[in-house]
Parts: C-alpha cells; sequence; structure tokens
C-alpha cells in the first residue's frame, strides 16, 4: 500500500483538516474539491458544525427561537450571538416605520440608486446619518460588505497602495482586491509595523483601520495610527461597523470617541450592528459622495435599500439620537459582564468593546463547548480556524443595551460551568 | 509495491512568513501558482530537519519553499497542503546527491551547518555555510499530538516537473501565538528572497519530532 493513501482513497477525516484545507487546489476540474470537501463536511456536521446557521424563528431579541439542526427540536435560548447592539430592531416605532413603508412603497426598491431606485426615505436616511456623524453629506449602500467593497474601489486604482490592518473584515480586502491597488497587512494595531511599511512606499496610500475588530472586541488605537499615517501623507479610512452609534459623547463612533473624527478622512459604518438592520454608508464631504456615486460600483449595481427596511432604519437612528440612556445601558452591561467574567476567571483576550470574545484556546473542544452551552440555553456560536488563528478558538458574544443584569448573569454561569467542566478555565 | 523512501527525524522544525507575491511567483515555475494568505501576501517556510535515519545515514536538511495550490485529483486522498523547495541545504555531500538524484530538489551545491539548540518551550535552527550565517529560526512549542498527514513536494528539473506525496508522522505541535523569529542574512543562499520584505514572525509554528517522514515514488508530470 502505497504511504499516502494510508486512509482510504478520497477519504478525508475530519479532525485533519478544516476550511482552509478546501480553498486551493490545482488540476483539470473546479468539480475536483467538492467531494473532498463534501466528505469532510459531512463528518464536519455533526461534529459542532451544525451550530451554523441554525434557523431562528423570533426576532433577533434577548430570547430567541432556534432551531436545533441536530436534534430539529426548536428552542428557546438567551441570545448572546445576535448584533442588534442597542435592542432597537423589533421595537414598535422601527416595525411600524417598516409596516407604513411597506404599505406606501411595497417591497423592494426595483432599481439601482442611480436610475430608478433612489426614493425619498433614502435621501432622508442619508442626510439623517450624515447629520448624526456631523459630516456634509453621506452615501448608502445595500450593505456594509458592499460600503467597504465600493468605496475602497471607487478611490484606489492599481499602482496606489493600501495598508490593512491583519485582521481587517473581509471586505476591506476585497475592496483592496477590486480597486486593483497592492495591499499591505501590518500586524494588528501595532503603528510601529503601520510605519515601517509606510516607509517604503511612494505614490497614493490609504491606511485602513476599523473602530473595534470584529474577533476580539479590541478598539484601534487610532490617535497613534493618525499620528503615523498624516506624517507620511496616507489617507485613513476607519470602518466603524461595530462603534457607530456606540462609542463617543454623540455615538459617532471610535473616531469621536478619541477626539479625531475631523483627522480621520473617510468615516463608514453599517446599519446591521448596533441598528440590528442592514446597509451600510460612507460620510464625508459632498464631493466624495458625488465621486463615490459616480464609481463605487458595487452600489450602483445593487438595488437600493428596500424602502421599508430604509423607513425603519431612519425610525431607530430617531431612537439612537433621542434615547443616549440605551449607549450608557450598553456600557453598564458590557462593564458588567467583564467584571464578572474576570471573577470567573473567563479570558476575553484584549476586548473592551461590546464584542466578547470567550477564548477557548483548544480547537479540539470548541465545538463541544459550543454544544454544551446551546444545550445549556444559550445561543452562542463558536469561532475558530481559519476565522481566527489556530487555538484562538473563542465563543463570540455580542452584549446588547436590552440584556438584563440576570441574562447577563445566567451566562456567566453557564459559560462559565461549561468551561470549568472542560478544563479551560479555574475552578 | 510501489518502493517507498523513509526518513526518521528527531526534530522537524518550521515557520511560515508571509512574503509578496510577487516575490512568490518570481521563485516558482509557471505551472504552479502561490497560496495567498492574504491578497497580495504569499507564504515563505522554512524548515530544518535533524534527520536521525535514512539511506544515507544521519544528516540535517533545510529546505526554503514556497506554498503552493496543491494538485487534487477525484479519488485521491486531500493533501494538507503544497509547497515547492526552491533551494534546500544539506550537512553532508551523501545527503545531497542522493536527494538531487532521487527527488529532483533544487540544492546548495557546499556543506551547510545546522544547529539546533533547545531552550525551555523554544527550539531554534541555526544555518551557516562556510561559517558564514545564513538563517537562524526560532519557534515555540504549544500543544502535541500524534498526526500522520499528508503533503505534496513539487520540483522542477530542468524541463521536466516532478510531484511528491509525502506523508509526515509524529509528534505535532502547531499554533499561530507568533512567538516565533526569524533572521535571515544578506547570503547568496537567500538571494531570492526580498530580505526586507520577509516578514520576521511567522504566522505559523509548526514542530514535529520523533517522527517519519515516508515518500511515495516520484510522480513525472505533463505540466512541464
Amino acid at each position: 500500500m502505497e504511504a499516502a493513501n494510508k486512509k482510504p482513497a478520497g477519504k478525508t477525516t475530519f479532525s485533519d483538516y478544516d476550511y482552509s484545507n478546501f480553498y486551493y487546489g490545482a488540476g483539470d476540474d473546479p468539480l475536483n474539491l467538492l467531494r473532498p470537501f463534501k466528505e469532510w463536511y459531512e463528518e464536519a456536521l455533526p461534529n459542532g458544525y451544525y451550530l451554523y446557521s441554525e434557523p431562528v424563528y423570533s426576532a433577533p431579541g434577548t430570547r430567541i427561537r432556534v432551531k436545533n439542526k441536530k436534534t430539529g427540536e426548536v428552542q428557546d435560548l438567551l441570545n448572546l450571538a445576535s448584533y442588534n447592539y442597542l435592542g432597537i430592531s423589533y421595537r414598535d416605532e422601527v416595525k411600524k416605520a417598516a409596516i407604513e413603508a411597506t404599505e406606501k412603497y411595497g417591497l423592494g426598491a426595483s432599481g439601482s440608486p442611480i436610475l430608478s431606485g433612489t426614493f425619498d426615505v433614502h435621501t432622508q436616511l442619508a442626510e439623517a446619518i450624515a447629520s448624526f456623524k456631523d459630516k456634509e453629506a453621506a452615501i448608502l449602500f445595500p450593505t456594509g460588505y458592499s460600503a467597504n467593497v465600493g468605496f475602497i474601489s471607487s478611490l484606489m486604482r492599481a499602482g496606489d497602495t493600501i495598508f490593512c490592518d491583519q485582521y481587517s473584515h473581509a471586505s476591506i480586502v476585497d475592496g483592496a482586491i477590486l480597486a486593483k491597488s497592492k495591499t499591505v497587512f501590518f500586524r494588528h494595531n501595532n503603528p510601529m509595523d503601520l510605519e515601517r511599511k509606510l516607509n517604503r512606499v511612494r505614490g497614493k496610500k490609504l491606511v485602513v483601520v476599523e473602530g473595534v475588530y470584529s474577533m476580539d472586541g479590541d478598539v484601534c488605537v487610532l490617535p497613534e495610527i493618525v499620528e503615523v499615517a498624516k506624517r507620511h501623507g496616507a489617507r485613513i479610512l476607519i470602518d466603524e461597523a461595530h462603534s457607530t452609534f456606540l462609542f463617543g459623547p454623540n455615538g459617532r463612533g471610535v473616531a469621536e470617541h478619541f477626539g479625531l473624527d475631523d483627522q480621520v478622512d473617510f468615516h463608514l459604518g453599517t446599519f446591521s450592528k448596533s441598528l440590528g438592520g442592514q446597509g451600510g454608508f460612507v460620510c464625508g464631504t459632498q464631493e466624495l459622495v458625488d465621486y463615490v456615486n459616480a464609481f463605487g460600483r458595487s452600489r450602483f449595481f445593487s438595488c437600493n435599500l428596500a424602502p421599508p427596511l430604509t423607513a425603519g432604519l431612519l425610525a431607530g437612528l430617531r431612537i439612537v439620537e433621542e434615547e443616549p440612556q440605551l449607549r450608557a445601558r450598553l456600557w453598564s452591561n458590557v462593564a458588567y459582564l467583564r467584571r464578572r467574567f474576570a471573577e470567573e476567571g473567563i479570558d476575553i483576550g484584549k476586548s473592551t468593546s461590546q464584542v466578547m470574545p470567550v477564548l477557548v484556546h483548544n480547537d479540539a473542544k470548541v465545538f463541544a463547548i459550543a454544544e454544551k452551552v446551546q444545550d445549556r440555553g444559550l445561543f452562542l456560536q463558536p469561532v475558530t480556524y481559519p476565522a481566527v488563528p489556530k487555538h484562538k478558538s473563542r465563543l463570540r458574544i455580542s452584549v446588547s443595551a436590552a440584556h438584563s443584569e440576570a441574562e447577563l448573569e445566567t451566562a456567566v454561569g453557564v459559560i462559565a460551568g461549561v468551561l470549568r467542566e472542560e478544563g479551560i478555565c479555574r475552578s | 509495491m510501489p518502493e517507498l523512501t523513509r526518513y526518521g527525524f528527531r526534530d522537524a522544525i518550521s515557520g511560515f512568513f508571509e512574503f509578496p507575491t510577487e516575490n512568490a511567483k518570481r521563485i516558482l515555475p509557471a505551472h504552479l501558482e502561490p497560496a495567498e494568505l492574504h491578497h497580495g501576501s504569499s507564504i515563505f517556510s522554512m524548515t530544518a530537519f535533524d534527520f536521525t535515519q535514512s539511506m544515507v545515514g544521519p544528516y540535517g536538511e533545510v529546505v526554503m519553499s514556497v506554498i503552493v495550490s496543491p494538485l487534487v485529483k477525484p479519488g485521491e486522498r486531500l493533501p494538507k497542503a503544497a509547497f515547492y523547495p526552491y533551494l534546500v541545504g544539506t550537512t553532508t555531500k551523501a545527503a545531497r546527491d542522493h536527494a538531487i538524484e532521487r527527488w529532483h530538489l533544487p540544492h546548495w551545491m557546499e556543506d551547510v551547518a545546522i544547529g539546533f539548540a533547545r531552550e525551555g518551550t523554544q527550539v531554534t535552527a541555526n544555518v551557516a555555510v562556510g561559517g558564514a550565517p545564513v538563517a537562524d529560526l526560532t519557534i515555540s512549542d504549544y500543544s502535541w499530538s500524534p498526526v500522520a498527514h499528508l503533503y505534496q513536494s513539487f520540483m522542477k528539473d530542468g524541463d521536466r516537473a516532478y510531484l511528491a506525496k509525502i506523508l509526515m508522522e509524529g509528534g505535532q505541535s502547531e499554533h499561530e501565538e507568533e512567538t516565533g523569529h526569524l533572521q535571515l542574512y544578506d547570503h547568496p543562499f537567500n538571494k531570492d528572497l526580498v530580505l526586507s520584505e520577509v516578514s520576521e514572525i511567522p504566522f505559523r509554528e509548526l514542530w514535529m519530532r520523533d517522527g517519519m517522514q515516508t515518500f511515495d515514488p516520484l510522480i513525472q508530470l505533463e505540466t512541464a
């Protein structure tokens, strides 16, 4: 028997492989990877991958109804997995606005934003978000992903250089790919490495950072990044997907939090996180918006945001402006959970935000832990390699202003109990 | 029955480093594509072996490679990864002659000195040629588990291209803690790399010990 074929021909073993092994494959047929992937996935599903994409049967509130894909049972779970950081998406005012807009406009925009798909609600939302962010103008995108892809590729070209944090969201990387610019990755949140890399480059430069990094929940060291970027003549884009409506005295984001709103050139955000809706936006000068309107392909080759959704977002934005206590409530919840996790010896890495990774540090155990956590009533997903580095597997928590202290305490109890049973944290 | 070639080793330590895809493409033959960690960022790997058993006795070996897209065929076991060793250094002439003849691997044609130094959880491989330093690779361990992983190695010799399937068995520690380090020296051994653009910190560190490397017979490819 050939050494390389000790295992049955074509047979893969779940624990030997992960998603990364099924991406590259040379050969004569683009379908060659499908069979090995199928065999692996069939084994991966009952071993924990079933926890992904479990159908939800209710609003993404603090309690949620989820169909367990292993048992088929619809369970009522405590939800710490949905964004909805301010608990707004299911508020009566938001639902009412969306219902009224459905009555008025029907389902969709039925057109590109540069042709027939811009409605009065789109214009109102763009003006409202520009005003909220204290910027001259804003432009809307169908999703946050589309905003990064469309904005970056509208501005940067072949021959330019885009500097991305190594933990950049895929939408930033994909925007750089579409721009055909040279992409240089600097070490995570490391201005010294950024400087070392900026030193070598001439021509147009764009530095892209995120206000809050989505897997670790750590905040961008923006003052140092801005200082380095400015010194090297680079423009700065901040993606505030997880920080708009939350950080800063007025909730404008991490740039406002650091008093650097005017130092950052381009401000990008989403409506899908704090508002629990959908859509992305970029704020800046009117001339910037006009230019992106002309060259942001991901936007104008998509249908515009559905008017009922847009109306709901407008209502949600009004709530954010009228109820700053929601932000205060969220930060109180974050502080409570951080304190309780510290008391229980649970490692949340460098998170200082509402995104908290419960670090398991054991790729082999993370699915079993996630399964136990769900069986005990918590809706949380495992995150493992290649989404995060090897052995940095985790359960990713999204804290909401809507959570009660009792709910958070229940979550701490379940998580701490399971981690102790699995030997991940101290007794 | 196909003839297998086995090499027993005490340590096999690897560091995986980001370097520009432009550099990777300059190294690779036309029929191979680099695997990218990020857009524009490919993977350079350095592996140092401390072989204890082989057809040519004990010896040390350093392998400089680019990680490439594996060749996937229906019905065959999927490899964990594939690499293109663009330069190999060995501590003995016998090992060099053997690997050139059998595997068509491109070699540095002088003996290289490879020292392994363990300190705590770390191991360092110091590579030198004629007393001049070439590379110092330090990695650390994490948790150990037995593995039997299949890899592919691509070779190019003149106008001929080859593929070797390699089974790596033994205890393995693999992590991405970014605790290791690579120092590449300005030496002709490293002429294929733009040294300032190779990351000094491995994004992945892989350490195998007390293992066996088993080669299937060489396959000649039609893509040359």
